[in-house]
């Protein structure tokens, strides 16, 4: 409310005028990074439209792939926008201490508890806790692939048993681990990446690959137009796709699994309405009906039971796909590189931008 | 600033004091300090935390040594150095078109050429998006022609980022040719032809060499706003296609990057500095804003020297255009008559194309009933309309940048006419060196701009703000309108000024009786163009936004980023309209100006 003032201070009568066409704000306001898309339509239909009703409180959301480093500048600068964020794994280290709050856990409404006493101790740290379980997978056209289907990142790589275009996301994590996979690796020994190795392999798929994808919206699109038969995609956007009816499949084995964790930055303006709106989330009811709308899960057995086997199905922490897939790690990627000054994934970021430019 | 009045006799104190606050130079102030706090500012201080490294050139070292870097330099030059020679290559003719057309036909063409000027960037490489597009016109075209079986990739290489940004820029290019073309004194080429010279050499010997300093303004312009390009690279391109100002936008996307960041952004910035210093010292600094209408002045002063030295440097101009020329010409003198006339017309008419189709073509898709972008559509619906009116969030955002636009627009215009009554009224020193401080704007990467004030909005709680974002898009919008009413200024018959001052109207009733009326038109367009830049203003606003403030502009970027729905097209459509709009309600207004 106070950063809302100020802003009505410093604005001319003229864009007062435009600022009463917003909707008012009576019980204040919680301010939301949102992934947007289909996720987003999702979390405003089951989560945000029933808590503005409830609480009063309006979710402000704010539409951003990535929050890490403007959370970083805004605690540096004293002037904290955001109430609610959720944070990639690999950088909670590198965050936590600077810039996130503590989420006192105790003033959370009674069904939160439950749900969080379900979960695993490491997905409720002091200043994050897990409300995503994320999937990255292997999703292919079923009409390209009718007659035999890819099952491995081998596959992925065998462009003379399956002939067609890739895509890939733009990023070290989760393609490294898949090329070394690819190269023979085994899945307990991709950690440290050897990304000499990894990149080669890289090198070997890319002209096939006809986009490196950078928003999770995009892979699913690509694969829907045409433009790309099979991909490295988020298991959620894709699988939602599939069970529309469109003619795609998800294949977990050797998937990557990991968790987004929600934190409220340092001197967040509205700290009593983000955990109201973070107990929300984490009603167990609530949370199976999110999932149902959008296969992105909370990491509870209690949701999982909660929902439908049909749709269960292609939850990232179903235990059929948590067995098939690979443990992913965020520590690695969040360590510091042997070059110093940048983490593991900043450096190879730099090193398969120098190769996607070639 | 502090210079004396030269007309000063001298005075008893209080009236010395009272002609000095009389000095138009004192006109200057506004617009400077607030350049001086809003942009040069957070520029020196771009440079300062660059140097913030273990050692000042930590960070540039970097930049330097990873070849990622310094290899996205030198595709970023080669990049804009192709754009720009096509742009010169096909306005030209275009520019050339417009002058030798007449009546309905130039106002065609003139139109098609102006009106995409004047429409977003992202708009327009939204359009390319989808021409190009899988399912696009172009795909649909050819495989009807049967020269394809299934659809081609089109986009994501390097043609379609030379493409995109060669029809994103080539109307800058016309624009700056078409006002050296026009200044031609048709009497010199029908001289020329009455002496028995033919239409090639005529061409040869006096067109190009009278219109060269406008066809290397263009290229200029085009290639110092090809380095910094952002929008379309990053939409059109593939990952080897990434352009430098990219870098620095990932870069930002980094927990570490701070310090780095901000050297990718020096070293951008100087780059574009050097080509500008350089392309200034060789034809005057004039090609920034246009002609070297500014310094009218100085000029008059300078204009018993100036002739001889023009001259001079035509000399070895003139030798190797003969070496070169001849033989060339002889050649194309066997291609039959009418050959030229038809070369113009053909290219003239392929570019008018280029920068008419694809806005048609997102006008037609606006229209469609598929939830996919697919041309031609399979079926018509108001759909994606009723979306755009009935969708909250795209009402805000148009909400939020009407109100920017117009806050912006005032500012603009307030800083900027006063600015351009100081420098052409008043008779101050480093007169050139102001004018480059108001128009410089205009040259420096937006990316660069926007990360330099990034750091200091947040500190001083104008980040998302209307006023801060207004403010940060004014420093484009006050060069604009500097240009055009410092251009209407000197149109203005300063003896009336004087006339009406001797006749004891105060400098005030002056100014409203007889400058403002006369400079109206101007001024007009100037507000209009200030709005414009304002409402279409996206790499800025990239930086500079916060959770609560969306623009529209930013809502497309994310949007197409994520999907490219019909609505973009519904959102360019009436752009295309508002733009139209624009120009029809100010057309009267502008060609009293013309006739005046």
């Amino acid at each position: 409310m106070v950063g809302m003032k100020k802003t009505m201070g410093t604005v001319s009568a003229l864009a007062m005028a435009a600022l009463i066409a917003g909707p008012a704000l009576a019980e204040g306001e919680v301010v939301m990074q949102d992934p947007g898309g289909a996720y987003g339509d999702a979390l405003q239909e089951v989560m945000y439209d029933s808590f503005e009703d409830e609480t009063g409180i309006d979710v402000v959301t704010v539409q951003e792939a990535r929050s890490g480093p403007r959370i970083k500048a805004q605690v540096e600068a004293g002037k904290t926008e955001w109430d609610l964020t959720f944070i990639f794994d690999q950088e909670t280290k590198l965050l936590g201490d600077c810039c996130l709050a503590d989420i006192d856990y105790d003033k959370m409404s009674d069904e939160a508890k439950k749900t969080l006493d379900s979960m695993p101790e490491n997905l409720k740290r002091p200043k994050g806790v897990a409300l995503q379980v994320i999937g990255v997978g292997m999703v292919y056209n079923t009409d390209v692939y009718s007659e035999q289907q890819p099952e491995s990142w081998a596959d992925f790589w065998d462009v003379e048993t399956f002939p067609g275009k890739r895509c890939l996301p733009a990023w070290p994590r989760f393609v490294m681990e898949a090329a070394l996979m690819a190269d023979g690796v085994a899945k307990e020994d991709l950690y440290p990446v050897d990304m000499e190795r990894a990149l080669k392999k890289i090198e070997e798929i890319k002209p096939h690959v006809s986009k490196w994808w950078t928003t999770s919206a995009q892979a699913p699109q690509l694969l829907l137009d045409g433009e790309a038969d099979m991909c490295m995609a988020y298991t959620g956007s894709s699988s939602i796709l599939a069970l529309e009816g469109a003619p795609l499949e998800v294949e977990w084995n050797q998937g990557f699994v990991y968790y987004d964790f929600f934190s409220i930055p340092k001197d967040a303006p509205n700290y009593d309405n983000a955990l109201k709106l973070l107990s929300w989330r984490l009603d167990s009811q609530r949370a199976a009906e999110l999932t149902s709308a959008y296969p992105v899960a909370l990491p509870s057995p209690l949701v999982y039971e909660a929902a439908g086997p049909e749709i269960s199905k292609y939850w990232a922490n179903n235990p059929d796909n948590l067995a098939k897939a690979i443990e992913w790690s965020p520590d690695y990627w969040g360590a510091e590189s042997e070059q110093g000054t940048m983490t593991n994934e900043e450096y190879g970021q730099e090193r398969l931008n120098t190769l996607l430019a070639q | 600033m502090t210079d004396a009045t030269p007309t000063a006799a001298p005075l008893p104190a209080r009236t010395a004091l009272a002609q000095r606050l009389k000095n138009p130079a004192l006109l200057l102030v506004p617009a400077v300090v607030f350049l001086a706090l809003i942009y040069v500012f957070p520029l020196i201080d771009l440079f300062r935390v660059s140097m913030s490294g273990p050692t000042w050139s930590t960070y540039f070292e970097r930049v330097f040594s990873v070849p990622l870097y310094w290899e996205s330099l030198l595709r970023t030059m080669q990049i804009a150095f192709t754009v720009a020679c096509l742009c010169v290559l096909l306005g030209y003719p275009t520019a050339l078109l417009i002058h030798r057309t007449r009546g309905l036909t130039q106002i065609l063409i003139a139109t098609a050429v102006i009106l995409p000027y004047f429409i977003a960037i992202l708009i327009r490489t939204y359009a390319w998006m989808v021409l190009l597009g899988r399912n696009g016109p172009i795909n649909k075209l050819l495989q009807m022609l049967g020269l394809i079986d299934t659809p081609i990739g089109l986009l994501f290489n390097r043609g379609s980022v030379l493409l995109g940004m060669t029809a994103v820029l080539l109307p800058l290019m016309v624009l700056t040719i078409y006002a050296s073309v026009s200044r031609l004194d048709q009497g010199l080429t029908r001289a020329a032809l009455a002496s028995g010279a033919g239409p090639l050499a005529v061409f040869w010997r006096v067109l190009l060499p009278l219109t060269l300093p406008g066809i290397g303004a263009g290229f200029l312009l085009v290639f110092v706003a090809g380095i910094g390009f952002f929008i379309t690279p990053t939409l059109l391109g593939g990952p080897g296609d990434q352009m430098f100002a990219m870098h620095i936008t990932q870069q930002a996307d980094s927990i570490t990057g701070e310090g780095f960041l901000q050297a990718l952004a020096v070293v951008l910035l100087v780059i574009t500095l050097i080509v500008v210093g350089i392309a200034g010292r060789i034809m005057g600094f004039e090609f920034i804003w246009g002609g070297g209408k500014m310094d009218a002045g100085a000029r008059s002063r300078a204009a018993a020297r100036k002739p001889a030295a023009r001259a001079r440097r035509r000399g070895p101009g003139m030798v190797i255009a003969d070496l070169l020329g001849w033989p060339i010409l002889r050649i194309m003198g066997r291609l039959p008559a009418g050959w030229g006339r038809w070369t113009v017309r053909g290219m003239g008419g392929f570019v008018v194309a280029t920068l008419v189709i694809p806005i048609i073509v997102v006008m037609i898709i606006s229209f469609s009933k598929a939830s996919y972008l697919t041309f031609p559509p399979p079926d018509w619906s108001m759909r994606w309309y009723e979306k755009f009116f009935s969708d909250s969030n795209w009402m805000t955002a148009f909400w939020n940048s009407l109100a920017i636009a117009c806050l912006s627009a005032v500012i603009s215009v307030s800083l900027g006419a006063t600015a351009a009554m100081g420098i052409v009224r008043s008779d101050i020193r480093y007169k050139s060196a102001l004018m480059l401080l108001l128009v410089s704007p205009m040259i420096v990467p937006p990316v660069v701009l926007g990360l330099s004030l990034y750091s200091l909005f947040l500190n001083v709680g104008l980040t998302g703000t209307y006023l801060g974002l207004a403010a940060a898009h004014a420093i484009g919008g006050i060069p604009i309108v500097v240009v055009i009413v410092a251009a209407s200024l000197q149109a203005v018959d300063r003896r009336l000024e004087q006339g009406a001052a001797v006749h004891g109207a105060s400098p005030l009733t002056v100014f409203r009786t007889v400058t403002l009326p006369a400079i109206a038109p101007g001024l007009g367009a100037a507000i209009f163009f200030a709005f414009l830049h304002s409402f279409d203003e996206l790499v800025l606003s990239l930086f500079l936004s916060s959770p609560r403030m969306k623009t529209l502009p930013l809502m497309l970027w994310a949007d197409i980023n994520y999907q490219l729905n019909p609505v973009l097209a519904v959102v360019s459509t009436l752009e295309v309209l508002l733009v139209v709009g624009g120009i029809i309600l100010a057309r009267p207004v502008l060609a009293r100006g013309r006739a005046a």
